[in-house]
């Protein structure tokens, strides 16, 4: 619990490419897939929190991929936890650092303590250890690598898998031509709506590197917990070639299928407010996880988006598709 | 009083309760080297290259280096993903079979 | 030196976690532990005790929590009851496999369902296989002196195991007893600070736990059971250390009660163990040659000195206060181990099961008196008519 002013190392932003920071703590030697968008984050986040830091990873894709066999890819400290408790571990190591400095039994400046979780370990059933530390705002940033599916295990559905999405267990057929029926949670949303002592809160998205290395950052610099919601796409699991990923990222957000966003002082602020949004059905149509979704199910995928983007205060410029 | 311990082989040993050392910064981790997945591989015409790190940030591996204002890939461990080649703003990478190269395809010599 | 006070269990474990200067307290209600954390968030809301007292979202956090905190060089500390315990069961084998030396305090309790706040060591016995020390308390200041001990045992070098400090709810929880306080330089000397191997440290970056292939996991395992087997010299050392700077010298494993030319004797492990020798001093009175026999570790389990000690009797009554239905012999879960314990032994005594105190009933003195006239009957007659009694139930 923050209940005194932890002393941190300050990270300063980023301002371009050219400048970003030069130094990796996730190293090659991994067995992700070729293109994974997760191992993608994991970069981006390591190269921006710096050496001042600790991982949690609780069981999933940058997990198990990451650490076969016996070894890590990290040049920092790391702990694997369960699915069920990132936010638990984290919140541990973070006390643990409270204690131990105050009490003079560690020297040195206390470190960023980052939870890698994947959508799974955030949304479901690691959600409640995740509001855990969220409501105890330990110092610590919690990020949900998001791509939309426990993809470790083979690509199986979780509440952040779209509707309409091909999983192992939704798969479409006659009972249930639309494969996924139900509407995926909001996470970033979960966390603010009811967590007051959060301070910072952000969505992200791989497809822009130096938005999301500035946010960690800033999510890093804020005293207490932070969340950040990562869009991290997976060629496996929805279905696109291993070069695709950063295009389908990219898609995402010129979609609206994913919205960038902070939380900061109480106030919400977009990162990115398009003026004109390219209509779902050019994401949905580049899928295999779609493919199987007809125009009925288009329109209403497009429907949701508006409603989203609608309470985010973005006008939207592009109709629902009927043909 | 007896001892129930088990006498485990030098050679069997392993790190005490699974924990291993990390990696140094800018290092790498041997115990999975993945250049021998590639199938296509990518190569940079440098006259087109206007360093922009585009493919530098992007690759999941960390096997696009800036050497020198040069860019150049890491083949120990490019698994051929091609986003690098993909998300090049000026099309200045290509994706070469990797047959095609005399050192073509990186050999372990144990599996794993 | 020290004080004298008049503690219950609970009470005694706080006094002891506050001395023993625990770094990270993880706190969430269930019966009858809770007033151990009543009592603990006293003292760091009085300033007493200098630790982060976190509040958990449930048993399962309460583990992790510590998980992390231990991992990161903190001296924990935890509890719960019943089905608290059962919750947390998922993080049991990855804290022991870490070599975290969390302590847990569990004030056992019958499981649900349904609700029954009583005491039964199926909570903690159930937990038997993960790796964790493990044993029971029988009064608050043994209670107390299991805290300390079990840190030191526990946080040892050479063992590095998380540790479960149990006592039987309500008896020993709730019900005080005199408590010897020593001054905080003994406990100083018998307790020095936690020093971890491999603490989560950026000056010092390692990985906890990457994944492993099959073929590496024979000898992970291998290593964690000679830790489980390390401990057992540590054990005797402590004991040994706490005798000679406490003044109160305790057996390591295998406590004997007026065995010296008994016939048969009760093996007991927990509260009623109290009992058991009101109804053993009224029995030799009346000419009865029994004796006691209490465990005071399930984990390490002390094979050879059960073996040792449990051959010379001619019969031994196992009296269970928990259940594995379906268990071999139909018994409990000590029967198994005893049984197993004595199966190399030249010399076996007859054994029988005696389910009492289920559910958290007291086992009276007129049903140790039966144990007696069954165990008697068995001694005499060189066999067993019947291998297990559910006490209360029996004519």
């Amino acid at each position: 619990m923050a209940t005194q002013k932890v002393e941190k190392t300050k990270l300063d932003r980023i301002r371009s490419l050219a400048k970003a920071p030069m130094d990796d703590y996730y190293v090659p030697g991994h067995r992700t897939c070729a293109g994974c968008g997760p191992a993608i984050n994991y970069r981006m986040v390591a190269k921006a929190a710096g050496k001042d830091t600790i991982f949690v990873g609780p069981t999933g894709c940058m997990y198990v991929a990451n650490t076969s066999y016996l070894c890590v890819p990290w040049a920092v400290p790391w702990i694997h936890a369960q699915i069920t408790n990132g936010g638990g571990i984290g919140s541990g190591i973070s006390a643990a650092y409270e204690a131990r400095i105050r009490k003079g039994k560690y020297h040195g400046t206390f470190p960023n303590v980052i939870v890698m979780a994947g959508d799974g370990g955030s949304a479901d059933i690691g959600l409640q250890s995740l509001s855990g530390a969220m409501y105890r705002n330990h110092d610590l940033l919690f990020i949900a690598y998001d791509n939309e599916a426990y993809a470790n295990t083979g690509i199986q559905v979780s509440p952040t898998t779209p509707y309409g999405a091909r999983t192992t267990f939704t798969p479409p057929g006659p009972v249930v031509p639309e494969g996924k029926k139900l509407w995926p949670k909001d996470l970033a949303k979960l966390v603010v709506g009811g967590h007051p002592s959060v301070k910072y809160v952000a969505t992200a998205s791989i497809g822009y590197p130096i938005d999301l290395m500035n946010k960690v950052r800033k999510a890093l610099n804020v005293e207490g917990a932070a969340f950040m919601h990562i869009h991290a796409p997976c060629p496996k699991g929805w279905g696109f070639p291993a070069n695709k990923t950063i295009e389908i990222a990219r898609l995402a957000v010129q979609t609206g299928m994913w919205t960038m966003w902070e939380f900061e002082n109480g106030e919400y602020k977009l990162n990115i407010e398009p003026k004109k949004l390219k209509p779902v059905s050019q994401y949905l149509e580049v899928q295999d996880r779609f493919n199987h979704l007809t125009t009925e199910h288009k329109a209403k995928i497009q429907n949701f988006v508006n409603q989203k983007l609608a309470t985010l205060g973005i006008k939207v410029p592009v109709e629902a598709v009927t043909a | 009083m007896k001892s129930y311990k088990v006498e485990i082989p030098e050679e069997k040993l392993l790190p005490e309760a699974g924990i291993v050392k990390a990696p140094p910064p800018n290092g790498e981790q041997e115990g999975m080297i993945t250049g021998c997945w590639r199938v296509l591989r990518p190569v940079i015409d440098r006259e087109k290259c206007t360093m922009c790190r585009s493919c530098w940030i992007f690759c999941p591996d960390q096997a696009i280096q800036i050497a020198e204002e040069k860019m150049s890939i890491k083949l120990k461990y490019c698994k051929g993903c091609g986003i690098c080649a993909n998300i090049c703003p000026v099309g200045a990478i290509e994706r070469v079979p990797e047959l095609d190269f005399e050192d073509g395809v990186v050999r372990l010599e144990k599996l794993f | 030196m020290g004080t004298k006070k008049f503690l219950t269990g609970l009470g005694a474990t706080a006094t002891a976690v506050k001395m023993a200067d625990v770094d990270v307290i993880t706190s969430f209600p269930i019966r009858p532990y809770t007033g151990v954390m009543m009592i603990l968030s006293q003292m760091v809301a009085n300033g007493e005790l200098d630790a982060e007292f976190v509040h958990a979202d449930g048993e399962h956090a309460q583990l992790s929590i510590c998980h992390g905190a231990s991992a990161a060089g903190a001296r924990t500390f935890t509890g719960s009851s019943g089905v608290g315990v059962t919750y947390a069961f998922e993080t049991y084998s990855p804290i022991s496999g870490g070599r975290c030396p969390v302590q847990m305090l569990i004030a056992d309790r019958t499981l649900d369902p349904p609700g029954d706040f009583g005491s039964e060591h199926t909570d903690a016995l159930g937990c038997r296989d993960q790796g964790w020390i493990m044993g029971w308390a029988e009064t608050p200041q043994e209670v107390f002196d299991n805290t300390l001990i079990y840190y030191r045992i526990g946080e040892d070098p050479r063992v590095r195991l998380p540790q479960f400090n149990c006592h039987d709810g309500y008896f020993v929880s709730h019900i005080p007893g005199e408590v010897a306080i020593p001054e905080q330089s003994q406990v100083d000397e018998f307790l020095p600070p936690y020093q971890p191997v491999h603490p989560l440290d950026p000056q010092n970056p390692v990985g906890h736990g990457p994944q492993i292939f099959p073929d590496q996991g024979p000898a992970l395992e291998a290593m964690r059971h000679n830790a489980m087997m390390a401990a057992m010299p540590v054990i005797e050392e402590a004991i040994d250390d706490f005798g000679r700077i406490f003044g109160r010298k305790y057996v390591p494993f295998v406590e004997e009660f007026m065995t010296d030319d008994a016939d048969f004797a009760f093996f007991i492990n927990g509260a009623h163990a109290h009992t058991a020798r009101y109804a053993i001093k009224h029995l030799r009175e009346k000419g009865v040659k029994v004796g006691l026999v209490k465990i005071r570790f399930i984990r390490p389990w002390p094979t050879d000195a059960l073996q040792e000690n449990l051959s010379k009797f001619k019969a031994v009554g196992v009296i269970e206060t928990n259940s594995s239905f379906g268990v071999a012999r139909g018994g409990g879960i000590l029967t198994a181990e005893v049984c197993a314990s004595l199966y190399d032994a030249a010399q076996k005594p007859l054994i029988a099961s005696f389910m009492g105190g289920l559910g958290g009933e007291p086992i009276t003195l007129n049903e140790f008196f039966f144990i007696a006239e069954k165990l008697n009957k068995i001694a005499e007659s060189g066999k067993i008519e019947k291998p297990v009694y559910w006490l209360g139930f029996e004519e």
